[in-house]
């Protein structure tokens, strides 16, 4: 179809400006910019999974990156592991605190599963501080190994990384996964009366969204080379957040888009110094008034029905409606 | 036993009035206003600058910040809280966005060390041989008196009975007449002025940072899990029942471990009974 | 032909309400029921017991084609082959009409792949909403939100199918064509149905037999001819719905 190919050929473009990029204009700074937006993408399409299909807004994303980071962290220093261990430790670990904390949450409805996930991730940081004689307290673990020496191989590893992951989420939530997972959205009694197993779908998209941001923790750790309890800040999770309102909810596509633009606009505003926060949290309230579909999907969309002239194509279901109904 | 008496009670006044206000919008208007820790914030702030910086004496200085956190606590309903009140979940996010431009307008007004609210009372007062610290008792009997008049407010007025009416059935309330919206606005008010409050009369044994609005937000809503969305008397309950557990932890092992108190208590209370000890209405 | 649904002792209380009182009934394959009873009558309550999304007080006994329902999730009892549609109509918001059919055959796991896409277009042909599979379901009008509903219940390829006063909100041409696909579809496709409601004209001319409800109790059992001459059951009826009296005028 068309249509599929023109995604994909958006796509190829963007992958490849983003691999060539570097090359085109050699600095260590943009690479290091490039490679975090990356790694932010990683978490933003895997919140995207969950929380965007389902409609249960994840408030405390931040746990399971900071829990993946940490794990890096103790296997690194304290194990001495191979830092390519810490990828598969990190995801185990983020799964287990899914369960841990999806089995008792996420029956309860939006809103509350919400500010359980945010208590979640407060707490975690509070123990981090608390167990500040194992842990490092505020200055967190210093000295993890890089994953790959050459800064510009581990950026390209970290891309790949986001390919991969964004096209086996896509897979999933376009395939019969996705739309079990929108119609419990839409009313999961109706969905039990027709079998389906809410429960467990639930709690699986959170176990996949966990891993995938858990990885993408320990990958962010071995970039920083060191782990602090700020990464369990409310602060990551709501970056988050706002990358995937901008980039356009439940289109997992879209997240990555918010996520580089949301990382560059961060870039930019650092002559700002200490405003900088202040900045962006007026700016997230702007997009939430103004643009609650988001910017980076909804153009795309349109662009691609000009492509095809024929005008705008139907919307992929997207969060405007959810909005609406969740109550 | 008796230290760990009163200052349990203490906690638990201050917890009380947090959670009583943060229920109280939520069986009025269904909203969870993540920015209620702010208020707190703002409350314990604004005390701080008038009488540091304007020199202005302690009661007046506490008045007037109650009043102003209230009046802005009608703003923020107004303004961002009402456009999106369609979707809990889009009120989450803007008030969440409101704490955080608090937030950081206080960290760039004050800066992020620790500020020193002054208490009312300096004096320490000796009961049955254990010394407890003025403002502790001020604060607790403060608190029980604010609570009741809150009570006794809502039982005996008929704005008090206008916010029952709604709490139990919006649309109805509406249908015979009542203004929601305008009472909307007051409820927020009076909510923000109890977190104000909670946050002044806490000030002088707790730290006054840009950053404390998120552990009130995380208590308030451990408390009201446990004691029924909605409930006034489950928040109160439940406030006992928290602040107790807390000062019991921190006399038998140490304060660090008492934040974990409340998230295991929420944990706890969605796995064994979600809608609370007094709440009619479960949170799913 | 031994019976689909037994059910014996069924109770429930709401506190202090007792909901539904020893209810009793069988359902013979192949059969149309109707629960007939005014509203209250704890109706939806004995679907909310039988599709295991309330438990029933201790002693009852559910058993659907040999397995006892008791103590199961509501899709596993979904899964057995029992399918239902509720009061209020409740579609899948966000999808369009085709996905929310796709959804109701995925949870019984007797179709898999592309099969599912046509077994949809199918049904919807079926049920009247061919052409209509791209759009979203909140545009759809009330009368087609209860042919979806009817669409996605038979999408699971059920051997029961309860129905929740589906003719609830209806005009009476739409009443008139909802009563034809039952027909049709309990003729065509081997199903049982049960089938709930409080009006009553449509309603009798679709049941072979009534189990009228009120208050929890059953009052009366019959054809609907006798249903309307009981005594017990135009008692419970009279100053309530006129439609009775007419009803039983008409028979």
């Amino acid at each position: 179809m068309l249509r599929h190919r023109l995604d994909l050929a958006a796509a190829a473009v963007l992958v490849g400006a983003m691999a060539v990029l570097p090359l085109v204009f050699p600095s260590n700074y943009l690479i290091g910019v490039l490679t975090v937006s990356a790694i932010y993408g990683i978490w933003a399409v895997s919140w995207d999974f969950m929380s965007g299909l389902t409609g249960r807004e994840n408030f405390g994303h931040s746990l399971f990156i900071g829990v993946g980071a940490y794990t890096a962290g103790f296997l690194n220093t304290s194990f001495g592991a191979n830092p390519w261990w810490s990828l598969p430790a990190a995801m185990v670990v983020s799964v287990l605190f899914a369960l841990l904390i999806g089995l008792p949450t996420l029956r309860l409805k939006g809103p509350y599963f919400a500010l359980a996930m945010l208590s979640g991730s407060v707490i975690m940081q509070r123990l981090m501080l608390i167990f500040w004689e194992h842990t490092g307290g505020e200055e967190g673990i210093n000295g993890l190994a890089p994953l790959i020496r050459s800064q510009l191989g581990f950026y390209y590893f970290v891309l790949g990384t986001l390919v991969a992951t964004t096209v086996v989420l896509l897979a999933l939530a376009r395939s019969h996964w996705g739309l079990i997972l929108r119609a419990v959205r839409g009313d999961e009694a109706t969905c039990q009366a027709a079998g389906i197993n809410v429960t467990f779908y639930k709690i699986a998209s959170l176990v996949i969204s966990a891993a995938c941001a858990g990885a993408g923790g320990a990958m962010y750790a071995h970039y920083q080379l060191q782990v602090s309890p700020q990464l369990f800040a409310v602060v990551t999770s709501i970056t988050i957040i706002t990358m995937v309102y901008v980039g356009g909810m439940g289109t997992i596509y879209g997240p990555v888009g918010g996520a580089i633009l949301l990382v560059l606009a961060t870039e930019l505003l650092r002559e700002f110094g200490e405003w900088r926060l202040m900045v962006y949290s007026c700016a997230l309230i702007l997009i939430l008034f103004f643009l609650p579909t988001g910017l980076v999907a909804p153009l795309w969309q349109r662009l691609r029905g000009l492509l095809r002239r024929k005008g705008k194509d139907p919307l992929v279901p997207v969060a405007a409606d959810v909005m609406e109904q969740q109550a | 036993m008796l230290e760990i008496l009163i200052v349990g009670a203490v906690s638990s006044a201050i917890y009380a009035m947090l959670a009583v206000g943060f229920t109280l919008i939520f069986g009025v208007a269904r909203v969870l206003n993540l920015a209620h820790g702010s208020f707190y914030a703002l409350g314990a702030y604004g005390a701080y600058w008038l009488t540091s910086s304007l020199k202005w004496p302690l009661l007046p200085a506490a008045l007037a910040s109650i009043g102003a956190v209230a009046l802005f606590g009608v703003a923020v309903e107004r303004v961002f809280v009402r456009p999106m009140r369609s979707s809990q979940l889009a009120v989450l996010m803007i008030t969440l966005a409101v704490a955080l431009v608090v937030e950081q307008a206080l960290f760039l007004t004050f800066g992020s060390e620790y500020r020193n609210v002054p208490g009312f009372v300096d004096a320490k007062v000796t009961i049955g041989g254990v010394d407890v610290a003025g403002s502790r008792l001020l604060a607790l009997a403060v608190s029980v008196v604010v609570i009741a008049a809150l009570w006794l407010f809502i039982q005996h007025t008929r704005l008090g009975s206008a916010i029952l009416a709604i709490s139990q059935d919006a649309q109805a309330a509406q249908y015979v007449g009542i203004p929601s919206d305008r009472i909307f606005s007051v409820v927020m008010g009076i909510s923000a002025g109890l977190a104000a409050a909670a946050g002044i009369l806490a000030g002088p044994f707790l730290s006054v940072q840009p950053t404390m609005w998120l552990l009130p937000i995380v208590k308030a809503f451990a408390i009201v899990v446990v004691g029924g969305l909605g409930s006034i008397p489950g928040s109160i309950v439940a406030a006992l029942m928290l602040g107790y557990a807390e000062t019991i932890v921190a006399y038998a092992a140490s304060t660090s471990w008492t934040e974990i108190v409340s998230v295991l208590a929420t944990l706890l209370m969605l796995v064994v009974r979600p809608a609370g000890i007094f709440g009619r209405r479960a949170a799913f | 032909m031994s019976a689909l649904l037994e059910v014996e002792n069924l109770n429930k209380h709401f506190g202090g309400l007792h909901a539904l009182r020893d209810f009793a009934c069988t359902v013979q394959r192949g059969e149309i029921v109707g629960i007939l009873g005014p509203n209250g009558a704890g109706k939806t309550t004995l679907y909310n017991l039988l599709t295991g999304f309330i438990p029933p007080d201790p002693g009852a006994r559910i058993v659907f084609d040999g397995h006892s329902l008791l103590r199961r999730p509501p899709y596993r009892i979904a899964a057995l082959g029992i399918s239902r549609t509720f009061q209020l109509c409740r579609p899948f918001a966000g999808l369009t009409v085709l996905e929310n059919v796709v959804v109701g055959a995925l949870g019984s796991q007797r179709e898999r792949g592309a099969d599912l896409q046509a077994r949809g277009r199918e049904l919807l042909a079926r049920v009247g909403l061919a052409g209509r599979e791209e759009v979203p379901v909140a545009v759809l009008s009330y009368g087609d939100q209860r042919r979806l509903e009817i669409a996605r219940a038979l999408a699971a390829r059920p051997r029961l199918l309860l129905l929740d006063e589906p003719f609830a909100g209806l005009g009476s041409g739409e009443m008139a064509d909802l009563s034809a696909l039952i027909r049709q579809v309990h003729a065509q496709e081997g199903l049982t149905v049960v089938l709930i409601e409080h009006k009553l004209r449509e309603f009798m001319s679709l049941v072979q037999r009534v189990v009228a409800l009120d208050f929890g109790a059953v009052i009366a059992q019959g054809t609907p001819e006798e249903i309307v001459r009981n005594p017990a059951v135009v008692e419970a009826y009279i100053g309530r719905d006129a439609e009775v009296a007419e009803a039983a005028h008409a028979a």
